[in-house]
């Protein structure tokens, strides 16, 4: 990579760095903007993931016993890889959202310098290329050598293995570049064809429902792993609509496995391919050589919009200003809403999963456990979310209005934040919930889990509250406090356990009034007693706009206590 | 009346501010000048409370701004030296917000960032984001936010930068009127034509320390001196700015 680096022109290789610098905000990833150890860290969370692939492909094609459940292993493999790489690449596309066009502090800064248009564009597209290329690496790390060697021992050639490796690699490159030069494409038109205001104000929407689609394409899409699967009407629409089956396709004829009636599918993946290539392309050049000067042209400063301003009030004065602030500061705000979205990932993930599960049948279903543990885990990673968000400020210098203006005790400002983290975490939550129950049935079973879902709501806002003196999106951070990487593994295994042990648990009691009384009363008394903690310790508390770190004592290390050891004192006593 | 006593900063061991006392009355305009890095803005940090002192005491009406910092807070409008402000917000949600955070009635609040918002020209861009304000525009949200909720004391670090002729007379203006309604104003500026036709009084500051601290005309008369930046030039510019302007040009040349 470094050396593929050493080959662009200068201009190129610094403006490269600064633009790899920010395709994913590291500051907010809280990185202290290390480019090789950020990057070191996605990849080692993608070779884990890809390390599991391949693991359990390799345990399950020891499971097949015929050719038709080979086949079906084989259909299900693949449609899983090429899936799982379009959802990798999509996260990538939506958390690096407008970083390969130019931006008005681009234009600022580089247009009154001897820099050519076409050098900001190549190394913009060098430092995506950088992480998306390290993204179908590390993702296909494992994948991609034990699926061709899977595949290619069933291949009639000798060069079976050459053949499959080949289609394997092609088609993850193919696919993925499709996910990202669909989001390029319509990034690029849409900023072509509005003016500069609007398309800034759509942008922020359009990212937020390429989000979506990435993940219900994802989760939504059907699994069809027999061939009488593929040929049934009520399939053709997903087969037609879903990029990851036209892919499949592609990979299949470039392999010499697919069935002639379905050669469509890798038609479309290459039309569909050719289609974003060109795109993408075209978009990014008229970007660059017309979007540029309509940047500077056209200022960012919306006029103000006629008609009606709504502000509504969430209780005292101070609550609305911090309510209102904090969901102003999470929509609007690109780096905080990337970060969110990573917990909002998870979120949609179990509710699309409780969707495709409740249009699996048409009849009323009993409560179950799945369902307990989606809406838990919803309920968990939203609070977290957030409350991991309301930690990273978002202008630091602006925060003299807040210190100026402290004129209550630091209790309501606390109270405030627990508002917040109510109003815009667990509420819109449990009302999710509530819609997704729906399909289930007994009604009074659903009534009793949403009682119970709402105050484990409420138990996780007050552990969110503990200890957080400081007003939402103002306080600045110590670097290296947020780890994703230790909190996607703490959500993904501790929470897990903890949602699966609260569903068997709460399950049989909803159907047992005696329980039910029992573990409402002991989460209410754990939610109470939270609350009266933390209003205790938020009365003597003082608001924080900086995290200073833990005083410590540094001790130089050149002599050793321990009593064995002739020290300097003991020597002196000797004598 | 503000006043301070001895008052010192010191940022690790270096002194920004070096025994620092004077007094703003009510009703006049107390200039409070000196060139870049001399401690101006500091001084004003420390009289908010965003900073604390390393020693000394300020007083506002006769009592320690420490004994009661929210009720003083209440009573002081502040605008900074710089345009900081939230970028995401619009300059009416901001100026809202403020209100909200000082306690101010809903209704009268609302009414009067409206007046505000017309008479400052902001009317029109009050629902677009801060982020395309220019700075004049930031700096005027800036005025409105620390005069709204009419404080007694009223704290004015660079009011004019970036702020265009017509809107820098009405806040020239401005700043006399509510100095004539009682409120103490502690103006800070490097426009020192500015400052001779609005203070009435002046405290010059060079490397931490007061070095005058008296009305214009009386300083005039007592330095000899036409102008206040003749007095400033003696009292806190070392350099020779002509032998200085040619060795930048020849630095450049080279």
């Amino acid at each position: 990579m470094r050396k593929l680096v050493e080959l662009l022109p200068l201009q190129v290789r610094i403006l490269y760095r600064q633009f790899l610098l920010r395709v994913v905000d590291l500051e907010a990833l809280s990185i202290q903007a290390d480019i090789p150890r950020f990057l070191g860290q996605f990849a080692s969370v993608l070779i884990f993931i890809s390390l599991i692939g391949a693991a359990g492909l390799l345990a399950g094609e020891t499971a097949t016993a015929t050719p038709e459940g080979y086949l079906s292993f084989v259909w299900r493999g693949e449609q899983a890889l090429i899936s799982g790489m379009m959802l990798v690449v999509g996260l990538v596309a939506v958390i690096s959202w407008d970083s390969t066009f130019p931006d008005r502090r681009d234009v600022m800064v580089l247009s009154p310098l001897p820099v050519a248009a076409h050098t900001i564009l190549l190394a913009k597209i060098a430092a995506s290329s950088a992480l998306l290329g390290l993204a179908v690496l590390t993702l296909n790390f494992a994948t991609g050598l034990a699926w061709p060697l899977l595949i290619g021992s069933h291949h009639s050639s000798i060069w079976g293995f050459f053949q499959s490796f080949a289609a394997y690699w092609f088609t993850m490159i193919a696919a993925s570049v499709f996910v990202y030069g669909s989001v390029l494409t319509v990034q690029g038109f849409t900023a072509l064809l509005l003016p500069r205001r609007m398309f800034l104000r759509l942008s922020a929407i359009l990212q937020i429902l390429a989000f979506a689609l990435v993940l219900g394409l994802y989760f939504l899409r059907p699994s069809i792993t027999t061939p009488t699967g593929m040929a049934m009407p009520e399939n053709q629409w997903a087969l037609a609509w879903s990029p990851s089956f036209w892919f499949f396709g592609l990979f299949n004829q470039l392999n010499g496995s697919i069935p002639l009636e379905f050669g469509w599918l890798a038609r479309r993946g290459w039309i569909a391919l050719g289609i974003v290539v060109l795109g993408a392309t075209a978009s990014l050049l008229l970007c660059y050589l017309r979007t540029m000067k309509k940047t500077v042209e056209e200022p960012d400063l919306v006029p103000g919009a006629r008609g009606w301003h709504w502000t509504p009030r969430f209780g005292s004065a101070l609550q609305t200003a911090i309510v209102l602030f904090s969901l102003r500061s999470l929509t609007r705000s690109r780096q905080h809403r990337v970060i969110f979205a990573f917990y909002l990932a998870g979120v949609l993930g179990f509710a699309l999963s409780c969707v495709r599960s409740a249009l699996s049948t048409t009849a009323h279903r009993p409560l179950n456990a799945d369902f307990l543990i989606a809406t838990f885990m919803m309920m968990t990673l939203a609070v977290a979310g957030l409350r991991s968000v309301f930690s990273l400020p978002i202008s630091l210098t602006a925060n003299w209005i807040w210190r100026l203006t402290q004129l209550r005790p630091s209790e309501k400002y606390v109270a405030a934040t627990r508002k917040s983290l109510l109003l815009l975490a667990v509420i819109p939550v449990w009302f999710i919930s509530a819609l997704l129950s729906l399909s289930f049935r007994p009604l009074h079973a659903i009534a009793a889990h949403l009682a119970v879902l709402a105050v484990v709501g409420w138990i996780f806002v007050e552990l969110s509250l503990i200890g957080l003196y400081k007003v939402p999106f103002t306080c600045s951070y110590l670097p290296g406090k947020v780890h994703v990487q230790v909190m996607l593994w703490v959500f993904l295994f501790l929470l897990l356990i903890l949602a699966m042990s609260t569903a068997e648990v709460e399950l049989p009691s909803l159907n047992n009034p005696t329980r039910y009384i029992c573990l409402m009363v002991v989460l209410g008394v754990g939610a109470l007693g939270l609350f009266a903690f933390n209003r205790h310790r938020a009365q003597s508390a003082v608001l924080y706009f900086e995290e200073l770190p833990p005083d410590v004592i540094t001790t130089l290390g050149l002599v050793a206590v321990r009593p064995s050891m002739p020290t300097i004192e003991n020597h002196i006593f000797r004598q | 009346m503000l006043e301070l006593r001895g008052v010192y900063k010191h940022f690790s061991g270096i002194p920004a501010v070096d025994d620092v006392s004077f007094s703003a009355r009510a009703g006049e305009v107390t200039g409070y000048l000196g060139p870049n890095g001399s401690g101006k803005s500091t001084t004003m940090k420390m009289i908010t409370g965003l900073i604390e002192m390393t020693a000394g005491h300020i007083f506002f009406q006769g009592k320690p701004i420490q004994d009661d910092l929210i009720t003083y807070k209440r009573r002081m409008g502040y605008v900074p030296e710089e345009p900081y402000l939230y970028n995401h917000l619009s300059g009416a949600e901001y100026l809202m917000m403020v209100a909200q955070l000082r306690d101010l009635p809903e209704k009268q609040s609302s009414e009067c960032i409206d007046g505000l918002l017309r008479l400052l020209s902001l009317y029109d861009d009050r629902h677009a984001s801060i982020s395309g304000y220019s700075k004049g525009m930031r700096q005027k949200v800036l005025i409105a936010a620390a005069i709204m909720h009419n404080p007694e004391l009223v704290l004015l670090d660079e009011p004019f930068s970036g702020l265009d002729v017509g809107s820098a007379l009405v806040l020239r203006s401005l700043i006399q009127e509510l100095a004539a309604r009682g409120k103490v104003v502690l103006f800070s500026s490097h426009e020192l034509d500015t400052v001779e036709r609005v203070c009435s009084r002046v405290v010059i500051l060079h490397k931490g320390k007061i070095v005058a601290d008296d009305s214009i005309e009386r300083l005039r008369s007592l330095m000899e001196l036409p102008t206040l930046e003749a007095i400033f030039s003696q009292l806190a510019v070392e350099q020779d700015t002509a032998s200085m302007a040619r060795q930048i040009a020849d630095l450049i040349h080279a």
